[in-house]
């Protein structure tokens, strides 16, 4: 039995597949030693898709590899010893993350949903059909790049949070040790912002350290 | 009474031995076990097969049940374990031509013994200086004991292991062949794959794991929360087998016939010469010196090697801060508690003739030499476990511990799917 997980999770999340749409070529990287899959995946991308395959190029070789052809895709066995190398992928920030078709065996089944949910890009197929490759690939790209946008939301939420904190802090500071009002208190850095070229936030954090040295000092504890 | 199935995954190297003895010697099955063994060469599949219930145990890097407690990476949270497989049983490796280089570059350094990796900071400020390429390490796994030794070593002589050298991961099974073809430069993992460079002519091995952290904890029997909590007497079963299987393994009149039942191909699948010295402890060659006698390269048993503690797990954390891959915010008391649980520990030896100690955290560091551990029943006798920097480990200063380290990483060396991941931690 077949199960196909990939395109279940797609629909049930509402991923939208619009990667189709372009004229450039997928690049699809295939890390597999067994002949009969990346025919089977060659074949169902026939058209459209430039495929390279791995099948003895390990740990820095792939990685280098990686690099240079920036697969768009990378699809491999979930039991492959090069799982490991393209895990450490993920740790690395210079990196680009990459959605990964991974092949499974049916046991495992529903919880490696967790896997994928927990941020392994994989997507999990099993007895695949050439015809149903594109669509699975298609599926994988979007919902990966769906969850990215989520996180990079997620993430300048939480960044934009923590800059409001620090210059709330150094207006506070301002005003307390120069008697500004708030409002000279941001235009005075938002003035050092724009001269010394940095984000208001790294000007703020800057304000705290000074004036809390001073405060130091002067014997006198800041809050 | 029917035997209880399990299936239990492992990694071919040579410290799966307790699982292969308690299999072999039939511990499993006095205990009431039905033990099927499951090989697997990545780490990233161990941890998916555990996670979704293909397998019920796991022989699991130490720092992979501590990554998931952090809620680092998938699985977050779910991986708990209470029994340490064995200490020790790294080792850090490197080219004949890097090591030749390193002799003539700083000759007197190459006399150190543990050997610092100076000489090495010697190589790279030479190449550095003459715009050469820059040196390629490896290890198994970012979250491994491998990987935080290796950086540790770096570090220690003032090399920065994210911006000195390239770092990369490559299946243990596949390192020989990266350094003989010249692809990698050097690695820090576990048996065979020193001892097979070495006996092949390929690489010279500078330092053991114990000469970086002595009896730091290596692997571990990792199990899910869940299945811990529904399978609580199948899971204290479990570890009475693997104490007993490493009591009988952690005797030296028993370690060749060891090597032999897990070089078979259905274990390790080596030649016994590559594994036997890893074992004994005999012939293990460091810093390009044959030392004649290191009996704890790999420890089983002894020195209450079992026993989860949660400073162990406090100092793995550490190293994840450090490193940048957990924020500083982290709460480290629920991680060690979540990670690794020596209440259940104790409970599974309970009616074996094993001591206990009375605390569940040391000052990792503060023994140099062997020392005795009093318990409520009889003392333990433990081993050191000081650090190559010679800094002990308070695990009730662990930000001290953190930020007094010159090398380090913010959270800057986190891809964007792994920082939005841990950032939750900082509430």
């Amino acid at each position: 039995m077949a199960t196909s997980l990939a395109s279940g999770a797609g629909a049930n999340r509402g991923a939208q597949v619009n990667v189709n749409s372009s004229d450039v070529p997928l690049r699809v990287l295939i890390i597999d030693d067994d002949p009969e899959r990346i025919k089977l995946v060659e074949e169902g991308l026939a058209a459209n898709a430039v495929v390279h395959t791995a099948s003895r190029t390990h740990g820095r070789l792939l990685l280098d590899m990686i690099s240079r052809i920036g697969p768009d895709v990378i699809i491999m066995d979930c039991n492959s010893p090069d799982r490991d190398t393209i895990e450490s992928l993920r740790l690395v920030a210079r990196s680009n993350p990459k959605p990964i078709v991974m092949f499974v065996e049916e046991e495992g089944g529903d919880r490696m949903q967790d896997a994928i949910d927990a941020g392994v890009s994989a997507y999990v197929i099993d007895g695949l059909m050439p015809r149903r490759v594109r669509p699975l690939i298609d599926t994988a790209i979007a919902r990966f790049r769906h969850m990215d946008g989520l996180r990079s939301e997620l993430q300048k939420t939480k960044d934009d949070l923590a800059a409001r904190k620090v210059i709330e802090r150094a207006k506070g500071l301002l005003m307390q040790h120069h008697g500004m009002t708030e409002d000279q208190a941001f235009s005075s850095m938002r003035k050092m912002s724009q001269q010394q070229g940095k984000p208001i936030k790294d000007v703020a954090s800057n304000v705290i350290t000074i004036l809390e040295m001073l405060a130091n000092k002067a014997g006198e504890l800041p809050e | 009474m029917t035997a209880q199935t399990l299936n239990i995954g492992f990694a071919p190297l040579t410290d799966c031995a307790s699982l292969v003895v308690a299999r072999e010697r039939g511990i499993f099955a006095q205990n009431g076990l039905d033990v099927s063994l499951r090989r697997f060469v990545s780490w990233a599949a161990m941890r998916d097969a555990l996670g979704s219930g293909v397998i019920d145990a796991a022989h699991m890097l130490s720092p992979m049940v501590v990554a998931s407690a952090a809620r680092l990476g998938p699985f977050p949270g779910d991986f708990t374990t209470a029994f340490t497989m064995n200490l020790n049983g790294n080792a850090i490796t490197v080219s004949n031509a890097l090591h030749e280089e390193m002799q003539q570059r700083a000759p007197d350094l190459m006399e150190e013994l543990p050997l610092t990796a100076r000489a090495l900071k010697r190589v790279i400020q030479q190449r550095q200086a003459k715009g050469g390429a820059p040196l390629t390490l490896a290890h198994v796994y970012p979250q491994s004991m491998h990987s935080y030794e290796l950086r540790f070593w770096l570090a220690e002589a003032g090399i920065d292991p994210d911006r000195d050298l390239n770092l990369v991961v490559v299946p243990p099974s596949l390192t020989v062949d990266a350094l003989s073809t010249g692809h990698i430069d050097g690695y820090c993992v576990g048996e065979p794959w020193n001892s097979a460079a070495v006996v092949g002519g390929l690489g010279r091995t500078l330092i053991t794991s114990g000469e970086i952290w002595s009896n730091g904890p290596e692997k571990v029997l990792a199990v899910r929360k869940s299945w811990a909590s529904d399978h609580h007497d199948t899971h204290l079963a479990l570890i009475a087998s693997l104490s007993e299987a490493s009591k009988w393994l952690d005797d030296v009149a028993n370690r060749q016939t060891a090597a032999r039942m897990i070089a078979a191909p259905e274990y390790v699948n080596t030649a016994y010469d590559e594994i036997v010295s890893s074992l004994t402890g005999v012939g293990v060659q460091t810093g390009g010196h044959l030392r004649l006698k290191m009996p704890d390269f790999n420890v089983f048993h002894r020195y209450a090697a079992n026993f989860p503690w949660r400073s162990h797990a406090k100092w793995i954390l550490s190293q994840m801060v450090r490193w940048g891959e957990v924020p500083e915010t982290v709460d480290v008391e629920s991680v060690a508690e979540n990670a690794f649980r020596p209440d259940i520990y104790c409970e599974a030896v309970k009616a074996l003739d094993v001591a206990c100690p009375v605390s569940d955290q040391k000052v990792e560091g503060a023994h140099q030499h062997a020392w005795l551990m009093e318990t409520q029943s009889q003392p333990i006798a433990c081993s050191a476990d000081r650090f190559l920097d010679g800094k002990p480990f308070d695990p009730a200063r662990f930000s001290d511990y953190v930020s007094g380290f010159d090398i380090r990483r913010g959270e800057d060396r986190l891809g964007e799917s792994d920082r939005s991941q841990v950032a939750d931690l900082g509430k």
